[in-house]
């Protein structure tokens, strides 16, 4: 048995199964009348990792986490959390979960403060502790010195916090977040990176869910990438990247209409002005492009090795580019 | 539960739309219909006369009706004008009393007055020919009063021979009839109370629309909780309805109360009745607009046949009977006991039984439906 640390934001002692996992979820299925929307969708997950679900609209990244949260009863499969079962002991383990839905679901005409102390007294604290627990969640979203006004007075990007706030007053072990930043500006954006960023320094487990490559690449360590219903790959980040991207090289010459054939390059595409390479041998692919364009005097504008990323993976396990 | 009714009393005070139908809807219609209703009860039968004697019989006749209803004495020669007003429906009826009226009477003959009358309007002139005919047998018992007297009799024994053989003793005795305040300040507080079910669908509507009810299920909240907190402010706010309007009724307009303990029970059923059946009604419906179609139809279908507007006596039978089935003929008939006929808490008791049976029957349907409309809200 693995003791889970306990950081500022964690809550009562809580322990792993002996695969030290305090999520393990498997074989999850769950069929509405015209769709299947989950397809035996299986993972774990350790204290402390930040997870990030990664995958189109219609995916199953929110039916998995409302199964999770215990909104959505799945029609076969499991989910433990802390070994506990999430179907069989809603109440025993509801208490570690914090729950940020996609839509911002806060009561409009009542104050910031006034919604904090309604959804901090639904989990099931009160007194000076809730009063306590406001001010630090207000603190930490940067809206302290808004708290008495009514949020329908907020920007997107100011209820969006409140909305995350308001799942962090139970002081959560693990929080699930389902494209929390939908529809805001760039710093609201980055504030709400930066307080998941610091939850998951103190300790608290992130299962984030978007269809942006770029909030996964800049907030989770493991990724699941998710399409039609089941999970395509999943691991770490590098591992990923690693496993199923491929080093690219960024060719940009004005006039170029045709690439001269290179037996190492896998496959290329126009990019911009430029053209896109894949290779699985970028120094010799370089050297080469590099004699040619002594050769017949290219005017070189650009010439680089593009790191694979996120965006090259899922085309290479789905098929597809990530659509919106 | 508590965190619940907490928000749930905060969104309601700050609920503008609320506010309009259940207050000051309620006190316009009662200022309305009490404006209304104190002038027709203050008005008097008003008669226009033309004395064309002008002698001092004459005005002595029109001095002695003047004690009894409105008379507006008219110049002498303005009789084809008024007559024409009459034929014109402008009002009713007219007294001319002809020249010669004073000379006929001193000399033992008939004096003839004339009543022109309008005979599509026999309602209101029906009281001015039964005034004119107690005035004709008071000039006729002076008469014989004087010739009996004349005879040698005295004046008690002329008197006991004109007494009439029957004596007609004034009892009174408690009715159906009402003042009109008695029935517009409990039947618009009625009628109104049964709109707060409006304002429940909306609520439960907007909760699963947006996603709150989602997010609560995730909470440490219970279902029955949730159901519980989300009633209880609404039964709170009925009875804060019901003080406001019973408050209004009798600050402005000296209506009664009767026992405070037998309203406020009253008050309490109706409030569960209304609010039950708004739960029921939220929970069955498939969306808000159906839930505001149905409201109305509650409210002013129950209003019209629980007998809010009118009062029930004045209902067809069948009518009458219908509302029977109605939380509103329940309600407002132990509030006009209570208010006007000094009904206490024994005797309104099952009109409260039957009051909160129908508030308990919403709630039922409500939990039956409530694990159906969490599923659907989940989705």
């Amino acid at each position: 048995m693995v003791q889970v640390m306990t950081g500022a934001m964690a809550s009562p002692a809580t322990t792993t199964d002996n695969n030290g996992y305090m999520l393990e979820v498997n074989g999850l299925k769950k069929a509405y009348p015209k769709k299947q929307a989950l397809e035996h969708v299986t993972f774990s997950l350790k204290p402390g990792t930040s997870f990030g679900f990664l995958g189109p609209n219609g995916a199953g990244k929110s039916t998995t986490m409302k199964i999770l949260t215990g909104i959505v009863k799945a029609d076969s499969g499991t989910a433990k959390l802390f070994g506990k079962d999430l179907n069989r002991e809603p109440d025993a383990v509801s208490k570690f979960i914090g729950y940020v839905p996609q839509e911002i679901t806060l009561y409009d005409k009542l104050s910031a403060y006034d919604n904090l102390q309604f959804f901090g007294e639904a989990y099931g604290v009160g007194g000076k502790e809730l009063k306590q627990r406001i001010h630090d969640v207000l603190a930490r979203t940067g809206l302290l010195d808004r708290s008495k006004d009514i949020v329908s007075t907020f920007s997107g990007g100011m209820k969006r916090r409140i909305n995350i706030a308001a799942a962090l007053l139970h002081r959560p072990k693990l929080l699930i977040l389902d494209e929390p930043t939908v529809g805001i500006d760039p710093q609201s954006r980055n504030h709400i990176f930066e307080m998941i960023r610091e939850l998951n320094r103190e300790g608290v487990t992130i299962i984030y869910s978007t269809h942006y490559m770029e909030e996964v690449e800049a907030l989770c360590d493991e990724v699941a990438i998710m399409d039609q219903g089941s999970i395509k790959a999943m691991g770490p980040l590098g591992q990923l990247l690693e496993q199923y991207g491929r080093n690219s090289i960024y060719l940009e010459v004005p006039g170029l209409t045709e690439l001269p054939h290179d037996p190492d390059v896998t496959s290329f595409h126009k990019k911009g002005s430029g053209w896109l390479l894949e290779t699985e041998d970028s120094a010799a692919v370089m050297q080469r492009l590099l004699r040619l364009a002594s050769q017949h005097q290219w005017d070189v504008k650009q010439l680089e090795v593009v790191r694979p990323s996120l965006e090259s993976v899922f085309l290479k396990v789905t098929g597809t580019a990530l659509r919106d | 539960m508590k965190a619940m009714i907490i928000k749930e009393l905060r969104l309601i005070g700050k609920d503008r739309r609320s506010f309009i139908f259940l207050l000051l809807m309620p006190i316009i219609f009662i200022v309305m219909f009490g404006s209304i209703f104190n002038q027709e009860s203050g008005s008097s039968i008003t008669l226009r006369a033309i004395d064309q004697d002008q002698s001092a019989a004459s005005q002595a006749l029109i001095t002695q009706m003047k004690g009894i209803m409105d008379v507006k004495q008219l110049p002498a020669d303005h009789v084809d004008d008024q007559l024409d007003k009459i034929k014109q429906g402008q009002f009713s009826a007219m007294l001319v009393i002809p020249s010669g009226f004073e000379q006929s009477m001193k000399s033992g003959k008939a004096a003839n007055i004339k009543l022109y009358q309008d005979p599509a309007a026999q309602t209101e002139t029906a009281p001015i020919q039964a005034i004119l005919g107690s005035i004709s047998t008071q000039y006729r018992e002076q008469k014989l009063t004087g010739m009996l007297m004349a005879n040698g009799d005295t004046k008690e024994q002329a008197a006991a021979a004109l007494a009439s053989p029957i004596h007609i003793e004034n009892v009174s005795a408690s009715s159906d009839h009402l003042n009109m305040i008695d029935q517009v300040v409990p039947g618009m507080t009625v009628m109104f109370v049964f709109f707060i079910m409006i304002t429940m669908a909306r609520r439960f509507f907007e909760e699963k629309k947006t996603g709150l009810l989602s997010r609560i299920r995730t909470t440490r909240i219970k279902p029955l909780h949730y159901l519980i907190g989300m009633w209880f402010p609404f039964v709170l706010t009925v009875i804060f309805q019901c003080i406001i309007l019973f408050a209004f009724g009798h600050f402005v307009y000296d209506l009664k109360l009767g026992d405070i303990a037998a309203l406020s029970a009253v008050v309490l059923s109706l409030s569960i009745a209304g609010t039950g059946i708004g739960l029921g009604l939220s929970f069955l419906v498939p969306g808000e607009g159906a839930a505001m179609v149905i409201t109305q139809i509650i409210s002013m279908g129950g209003a019209m046949l629980g007998g809010l507007w009118v009062p029930s006596y004045l209902l067809p039978q069948t009518v009458q009977t219908i509302g029977h089935f109605l939380p509103q003929y329940w309600a407002q008939h132990s509030l006009l006991d209570i208010i006007a006929h000094g009904a206490h808490l024994a005797d309104i008791w099952s009109a409260a039984l039957i009051l909160l049976a129908f508030g308990l029957a919403g709630l039922a349907i409500a939990l039956i439906r409530l694990p159906g409309f969490l599923r659907s809200a989940a989705n």
